[in-house]
């Protein structure tokens, strides 16, 4: 038996001439040659169509770009690698093809809301009401403060009412784990699935009607309520269900019970999935017009008593004037729903910014 | 001398010397299993396990995986039953009590006899001073001094002079043997009059195993130390009593042989013991 080798990196020769290299980023020429071939040809072929002929632009991207790209990649994926290689071309392209479709969709919808929504903004259309403001009153005069705070009234009562209610109802599921599991589970999937005017209708039958509730903020909310429970009560369940079994036993052992386990163990852990869990349900209630037209009507004064009348809020305010034959009426529409975008998005990031907090320093 | 007051003095000796005899006789029997059997749903999976637990004693609970080790610890402070197919026949005596008599609070029970899992299970959601003092406000106990308890517990569980600076971190930030400690203090925090151990050191480099070996001796001149371990040096490094837990061709587990550590290995009775701590099988 030979003794062990021992290494000295004192002793290897030019290690100070290595250089810090990705290898297995290393191309062949042909490779090269390949890939620029295939971007080039469809591009030109393209570039040709669009100045040449009359096909609408779209066509020309959606029908025509999209596939003889997909081939150019094939065919350069075949040239290179061989055949095996042809499937992970047609999925690397759709992928990536159907990712830029999307972001086209997603920015110029974001532009245009943008752009018409920055026309009639102005400080009194974020704070005054429309007291006094007919359709046909040009832009400058009135605004949409009222629906702003409409819509946050409204959306603050159903997230106090649908996040407790929901996150309970998830703590039932996962950790309470009754008999009845199945079919609390069960009925929360059939309520996602009630349509937004079917919620309205109920509160409008049930509570309106009935001389209970005034049409106001409050019935409102309870409208948005019923569509925002089995969001929040979903998500939380499965955030909830992600939180290690070792924490539950861990607490159990410490002598907790379960209500403890359930609240100053389970809940905190899952903190930020439950934050997640309210945004989601604020967002799928936060443009849902049809429950308003049923419950808070609309209102052009400035209503901060959720209980005794009407109240306008962003979506009312958009649908009432998109639907006018004036176009600085139909810009405030548009500046309404920037509003909207706006405050769902500073809604996201204070919320993402104060969960993200962790323990401590 | 009349007779009465003879008789006095002597029950007053008996008395002493009983008080003697239960000072000198530190094994006192703090818990004891009785023809414990558990099942699974239909599959009995440990048979008729019959152990007695001295106090301030460490015993070691040795065997091949699959044999019924963790299953049987876990019966120990009624962990057991949270296993929704879980069923249990025999009895577990703590202080002469059966734990699962129906008037016994399972939550007083998990208070008194405490456990150390396999692996750190810190709550992330709390600082390193937070997991210590959390069994505190998990089991509503009530104890002043606070930061006292956090430098005794960690002292004991080895692990304060690494954190003493940082206590307000989050327990997240910690290496893994030192999560391990971490969890060894909070358990330390309540007091427990037993500590169950499911191979606290499974999943540990060997400088932090040797750092929790050295706590479980220490800890155990105050409580009873229970522990799960594949790892037979380690037994015979910190128990005083080992029990060997077999289960064979898809039988239950059952304990084939248990006395005292260096029995066990010096000079086993049974063949299966000698083999298995000989390293032979398992």
């Amino acid at each position: 038996m030979s003794a062990t080798t021992v290494f000295d990196s004192e002793t290897l020769p030019r290690l100070e001439e290595q250089k810090a290299q990705t290898p297995w980023g290393r191309r062949t020429s042909r490779f090269r040659i390949a890939v620029i071939l295939a971007v080039i040809i469809p591009a030109i072929i393209v570039a040709a169509l669009f100045l040449l002929s009359t096909i609408p632009g779209a066509v020309i991207m959606v029908a025509i770009y999209f596939p003889l790209q997909v081939i150019a990649a094939v065919l350069a994926a075949i040239a290179v690698r061989g055949t095996k290689s042809a499937g992970d071309a047609v999925i690397i392209v759709s992928a990536i093809g159907a990712t830029i479709f999307s972001g086209v969709v997603l920015v110029s919808l974001l532009w245009s809301i943008i752009v018409k929504g920055l026309q009639a903004m102005s400080v009194a259309f974020i704070f005054q009401n429309n007291e006094y403001i007919s359709p046909s009153t040009p832009l400058g005069y009135g605004g949409i403060g009222h629906a702003i705070l409409g819509t946050v009234l409204i959306v603050a009562i159903s997230t106090l009412i649908a996040v407790p209610l929901g996150v309970m109802t998830a703590l039932y599921i996962t950790e309470v784990r009754g008999r009845a599991v199945p079919y609390v589970r069960f009925f929360v999937q059939a309520m996602s699935g009630v349509p937004s005017v079917v919620a309205g209708l109920f509160i409008l039958t049930v509570l309106i009607l009935t001389g209970v509730l005034n049409n106001s903020a409050f019935a409102a909310g309870l409208a948005y309520a019923i569509l925002m429970l089995p969001t929040v009560a979903r998500t939380a369940e499965e955030v909830l269900k992600l939180v290690p079994e070792d924490l539950r036993t861990g607490a159990l052992a410490l002598g907790s019970t379960r209500a403890r386990v359930a609240l100053r163990v389970v809940v905190p852990a899952a903190k930020t999935g439950i934050i997640t869990a309210a945004i989601l349900g604020i967002a799928r209630v936060v443009g849902e017009t049809a429950p308003l037209l049923l419950t808070a009507l609309k209102n052009d004064k400035t209503v901060l008593n959720p209980f005794t009348e009407p109240i306008s809020a962003l979506p009312t305010y958009i649908f009432t004037n998109v639907a006018q034959p004036y176009p600085d009426a139909v810009l405030r529409a548009w500046g309404a729903a920037l509003a909207l975008m706006v405050i769902v998005a500073i809604l996201f990031t204070v919320t993402r910014i104060l969960s993200g907090k962790r323990p401590g320093k | 001398m009349s007779t009465a007051e003879f008789d006095d003095t002597e029950v007053a000796v008996q008395e002493l010397e009983s008080e003697f005899a239960t000072e000198t006789t530190h094994a006192r029997t703090e818990m004891e299993t009785r023809d414990i059997s558990v099942w699974f749903g239909k599959r009995k999976v440990l048979e008729g396990v019959n152990i007695e637990f001295k106090k301030n004693t460490v015993t070691a609970l040795i065997g091949p995986s699959g044999c019924g080790k963790s299953t049987f610890i876990r019966t120990l402070n009624r962990l057991h039953e949270l296993i929704p197919s879980a069923a249990l026949a025999g009895e577990v005596l703590y202080e002469g009590k059966d734990i699962y008599a129906p008037e016994v609070d399972p939550v007083h029970i998990r208070l008194k006899i405490g456990m150390v899992f396999q692996k750190p299970n810190p709550f992330p959601s709390m600082t390193i001073r937070g997991n210590v003092l959390s069994g505190l406000k998990l089991s509503g106990m009530k104890r002043s001094n606070h930061d006292d308890i956090v430098e005794q517990t960690l002292t004991h569980a080895g692990l304060w002079t690494e954190v003493k600076d940082r206590l307000n971190h989050a327990a997240g930030d910690l290496s893994g043997g030192q999560q391990q400690r971490l969890v060894i203090a909070r358990a330390l925090a309540v007091q427990p009059h037993v500590l169950l151990m499911d191979e606290p050191c499974s999943a540990l480099d060997p400088g932090s195993t040797l750092k929790i070996e050295e706590t479980i001796r220490e800890l155990s001149k105050d409580i009873t130390i229970i522990i799960v371990t594949h790892n037979m040096q380690q037994a015979v490094r910190v128990a005083d009593n080992t029990a060997f837990f077999l289960a064979t061709d898809g039988n239950p587990g059952h304990v084939v042989e248990q006395g005292p550590t260096t029995e066990i290995f010096g000079n086993p009775q049974d063949q299966r013991t000698l083999d298995y701590v000989n390293g032979r099988f398992g």
